[in-house]
Order: structure tokens, then C-alpha cells, then sequence
């Protein structure tokens, strides 16, 4: 199966199957379609918990974890449309009656337990989704507000309950419990994370640190250019947040040591800024395919902190192709590993180093990316502000480089 | 995108539960729930009816029930019936106090539900 198709097949099959199963047979139209707008919903409802489990093997086999996550919100906002259309549906059904009985159909006080569970997911769904939308919501409030969503799904599981389901149809709410288990325990009690302990700490640019990590069991193998979901708990004079939080390779060392580049852009990973060595650590992965071709030419553009998974490849070794590098960034304080860089590009005699300081605001990308003809052939690795990737993105575009051969991540895991 | 679909669809969907709750005023108090489409040929309290008389209507179309000592007809109401047609269907023609008070995981009908049960009565179950 293509991972490109992965996703798609399966939440089809968690839609189609229930729809077949409870496909009405001689009911009247709209009665059918609240019917199936309902296990519709429920369908993608499943296959959006499906795409919250986070595990290294099953994001490497469905397209990477920022594929599967986006996958998640779309799955999550189709199921609310249909189930919107649940209600409704049977009120207009009822409405062949008459106007009353079809606002009886709607109206609590004229239900019993299902129509009342019925209300309270759909309207946990309403209020979940309204959060996970509001992106101006500090990280600790949208994340509590989130667990509405498996709220819904747990009264809508009841709403089906009280409705009657018989054997064949239990294992859709078996299966709604089983993945909000798996994703409670092994991501968000981080069971499928393993245990490390900071070994040191150096400042890389202001509000940045890169946090050398050293296993206490079994190592992750970790590649350039993967990222890890890493939680910091409490050491001799530091008490860490403990939320895991998705942090890129800087660099990869023996006896599976590796570091993280930690910038600080909310309260956990602005407190982490204070982190000091013995500081426990469960990590989580690795994820993700950046950087991973290796055959052929390649051009990196890095914005800011951006700088941090080619970081994590020019201190791998050397070169296997001819690389441009791009590094933009606001001021000389800003710029991470600004020392470094120039001795790591001096020992790289295949690498083209340009730093740029661009100041405050967007910068113009068009003078500072290289012309179509240095782009033929050409895969370009875009790391930074989403606004600066998306822009450079337009550019390389009408560049004419294909589609295939731009790489980004944009750690959209909101 | 995602949030300007979210708001939109919300806004439509309470405009629409709005819609049905003013038609639902407008409209006056709920009438009576559906009767039966054949009425019995005597009053339905009076009426004696045997298992065997139940069992001759025993399909979907056509489905009598026998509950708490009482016989309903619900050929009408079955299409209306919340649960899947293969939860109910088979206990038409057949003695189903038990179904009817361990629906959905042992757990009994609502008053409402009795209520809407009685207005199916067509008469009672002969010893």
C-alpha cells in the first residue's frame, strides 16, 4: 500500500464498514440519511483516534507523524460536519408528521438517555473542536480543552450503547476505547518513550540552547534531519514540565548520545532554557524523513532555528553531494551556532555557505535564492518560520522545481 | 479554512435547530402519536388475544407484540424505532416482555417509551 494512499484507505474502511453494516433498508429518505451521516461521523471519528497514536513504526509507514496529525484535523472536522447532519436529518424526517413532532425529535426535554448522550457529544465535539481551532490558546489550556474531543467520543460510544448494538457492531466502540487507551498511555504517559539524562547544556543564540541527551537504556537510532518528542522532568535544582514536545537532532554521537536544539517559544520550552545536566528525559521517536535522500544536488534554506536539522548532518560527516546552504537569520544574537558553522562549512569542501542577516519582518526571498538554472535537478530543504517556508516555497515553485524535490516540515502539531 | 468551515457549518446547523424549534411553537402542542393503521373491531382493552393469534403477525410489515400481558401492534412504528431494524424486527410475533425491559445492555424503555407503548395497545394477552 503507497503511503500516499495509506491514510485514505484506511479511514474508508472505518467508514464504509459500520455504513454497510447499519445500511437502512425501506426507511423513508431522511430517516436513512441521519442513519448514515451518523456512522459516517463515527467512522471518521475512528479513523481521526486511529491517526492520534504516536508510535515510530506506524508514522513511518503512514506517510510521517505531521502527515498523520494533519490527516487527524480533517478526519476530525468531515465527522463533525456529518454528524451535524444526524440530528437534523431525523427532525426532518419527523417533519413529515408534523412541525412539532420534528422539533420533538430535536428538543432534550422530549428525550430520554440516547437523546440526551446523543446532545452532550455532539456537543462536547462542538466545543472541543471550537478549541482545537483557537490557536491563540496557550499550549496547557488548548491541550485540556482537547480532551473534550475524547469526551464526545466516549458519550457518543454511550449514545450508541443505549441505542442497542448488537455483537457485530461492538468492536466500533471496542476499537474507540482500545485507541484512546493506547494513545493515554504509551504517548501522553509516556510509556513508548525511553529513558535518558541531560548530560549537558550550551547555549546556542539567544532563547536557544542545545541539550545533550545521554541513554539510561536502549538508544533510539536516530538519522540527520529526524526530530524526537522529548518530555523533561526534574533533576538536582530544575523541575521540568513534563508534556512531551517535538525538538530537532542537532547532532547525532556515539554510544547513542545525541543533542537537541530547544528554542524557546512557549512557557515549557522557554522554562527548558534553564535546564541543567541529570535532568531526566523520556523521548519518544525518532520521526520524520527530512534530509533523507541523499543522491544528487541539494539546496538547504534555513531560517532562524531552522539551521538545526543540517546542523545535525554537516556534524555527521562528510558531504555525499554538493549542498548550498542558506542560512537567514535577524541579528548576529539570533543566529544559532553562528561559530560553528563556518568551521563545520571549512571542513565540508562541498558545501556552499551563505549567512544572511535580514533583521526584523520577512525577509525578500527572491535575490537570496539561487536562479532556475542552479536549481535543475535539485532538492531543496526548506527548515524555518512557516511564513518564510511558505513564501520560499512559491519562489522555488515558479523556479520550476517539481513538487517531488521540495522537502519541508512545518511541526504543525496542533 | 478548517475554522471558517467549522464556524460556518455551526452557524447553519443552529440556524437550523433554531428553524425546527420556532415551527415547533408556531405549531402547538405535539398531536396525538400515530394510531394503529388497522383498529381493532372491539374495544382494544376488552380484546382477548392468544400467543398463536400474535405469531400470525410476525413479520416487520405486519408485527404484533406481546408486552407485559398486554398485545401491541407495531407495524406502524417500526420504521421510526431508534435501533437497527435487526435489533427489533425479530421479536415481532413473539412474547418480548423481556426484550423490552433489557433494550440497550439490560437496561429497561423510558416512561416515555411505556407511553408511547400504550398508544400501540390493541389488546391483552389471553391466559
Amino acid at each position: 500500500m503507497s503511503r500516499r494512499l495509506s491514510i485514505p484507505l484506511i479511514a474508508l474502511l472505518l467508514v464504509v464498514a459500520p455504513v454497510f453494516w447499519a445500511w437502512p433498508e425501506g426507511l423513508p429518505p431522511w430517516r436513512s440519511t441521519a442513519i448514515v451521516s451518523g456512522w459516517v461521523g463515527w467512522g471518521m471519528l475512528l479513523a481521526s483516534l486511529l491517526l492520534m497514536i504516536r508510535e515510530a513504526w506506524l508514522a513511518e509507514r503512514l506517510g510521517g507523524l505531521e502527515r498523520m496529525y494533519a490527516w487527524h484535523h480533517r478526519l476530525g472536522l468531515l465527522a463533525y460536519l456529518a454528524l451535524l447532519v444526524h440530528p437534523l436529518a431525523l427532525a426532518v424526517d419527523a417533519w413529515r408528521e408534523s412541525p412539532a413532532r420534528a422539533w420533538a425529535a430535536l428538543s432534550p426535554a422530549q428525550q430520554g438517555w440516547a437523546g440526551w448522550l446523543g446532545w452532550a457529544a455532539l456537543l462536547a465535539l462542538m466545543a472541543g473542536l471550537a478549541a482545537a481551532l483557537a490557536r491563540q490558546l496557550p499550549y496547557r489550556r488548548w491541550r485540556w480543552l482537547h480532551q473534550l474531543l475524547s469526551a464526545a467520543v466516549l458519550l457518543g460510544l454511550a449514545h450508541l450503547l443505549w441505542l442497542g448494538l448488537d455483537a457485530p457492531a461492538l468492536w466500533a466502540p471496542l476499537l474507540a476505547l482500545a485507541l484512546i487507551g493506547w494513545r493515554l498511555l504509551r504517548a501522553d504517559r509516556g510509556w513508548a518513550a525511553r529513558p535518558y539524562r541531560v548530560s549537558g547544556v550550551v547555549p546556542a543564540a539567544r532563547g536557544m540552547v542545545e541539550v545533550a541527551l545521554q541513554p539510561l537504556g536502549q538508544a533510539l537510532a536516530l538519522q540527520p534531519g529526524q526530530f524526537v518528542l522529548a518530555a523533561f522532568f526534574d533533576g538536582p535544582g530544575f523541575r521540568g514540565c513534563g508534556e512531551f514536545h517535538p525538538f530537532t537532532v542537532s547532532e547525532i554521537g556515539p554510544a547513542g548520545r545525541f543533542s537537541l536544539g530547544i528554542k524557546a517559544l512557549g512557557d515549557c520550552t522557554g522554562h527548558l532554557q534553564g535546564v541543567e545536566s541529570g535532568v531526566a528525559v523520556r523521548v519518544q521517536g525518532p520521526f520524520g524523513h527530512f534530509l533523507a535522500r541523499a543522491d544528487g544536488p541539494q539546496f538547504w534554506l534555513a531560517g532562524g532555528v531552522g539551521i538545526t536539522p543540517f546542523m545535525a548532518r554537516l556534524r555527521a560527516g562528510p558531504l555525499n553531494q554538493a549542498v548550498r546552504l542558506l542560512h537567514l537569520h535577524r541579528d548576529a544574537g539570533d543566529a544559532a551556532y553562528a561559530d560553528e558553522l563556518p568551521a563545520l562549512a571549512a571542513q565540508q569542501p562541498r558545501l556552499t555557505l551563505a549567512t544572511v542577516a535580514c533583521g526584523d519582518g520577512q525577509p525578500d526571498l527572491a535575490p537570496l535564492l539561487p536562479p532556475a538554472e542552479q536549481l535543475a535537478g535539485c532538492d531543496c530543504y526548506l527548515c524555518g518560520p512557516p511564513g518564510m517556508v511558505a513564501a520560499a516555497v512559491d519562489i522555488l515553485r515558479a523556479r520550476r522545481v517539481a513538487p517531488d524535490r521540495l522537502h519541508f516540515e512545518s511541526f504543525e502539531f496542533r | 479554512m478548517s475554522r471558517r468551515l467549522f464556524i460556518l457549518a455551526t452557524a447553519v446547523f443552529w440556524c437550523g435547530v433554531l428553524a425546527f424549534w420556532l415551527a415547533g411553537r408556531l405549531a402547538g402542542p405535539l398531536p396525538p402519536a400515530a394510531q394503529p393503521v388497522a383498529q381493532p373491531p372491539a374495544p382494544a382493552a376488552e380484546r382477548l388475544l392468544s400467543l398463536a393469534e400474535v405469531a400470525a403477525h410476525g413479520v416487520p410489515e405486519d408485527c404484533w407484540m406481546a408486552i407485559d400481558g398486554q398485545v401491541v401492534d407495531l407495524g406502524a412504528y417500526l420504521p421510526e424505532h431508534p435501533s437497527r431494524p435487526a435489533v427489533i424486527n425479530p421479536w415481532c410475533g413473539r412474547e418480548a416482555s423481556q426484550a423490552y425491559h433489557t433494550k440497550g445492555k439490560g437496561r429497561p424503555h423510558s416512561a416515555e417509551a411505556d407511553q408511547l407503548l400504550a398508544t400501540f395497545r390493541i389488546g391483552r394477552l389471553a391466559p
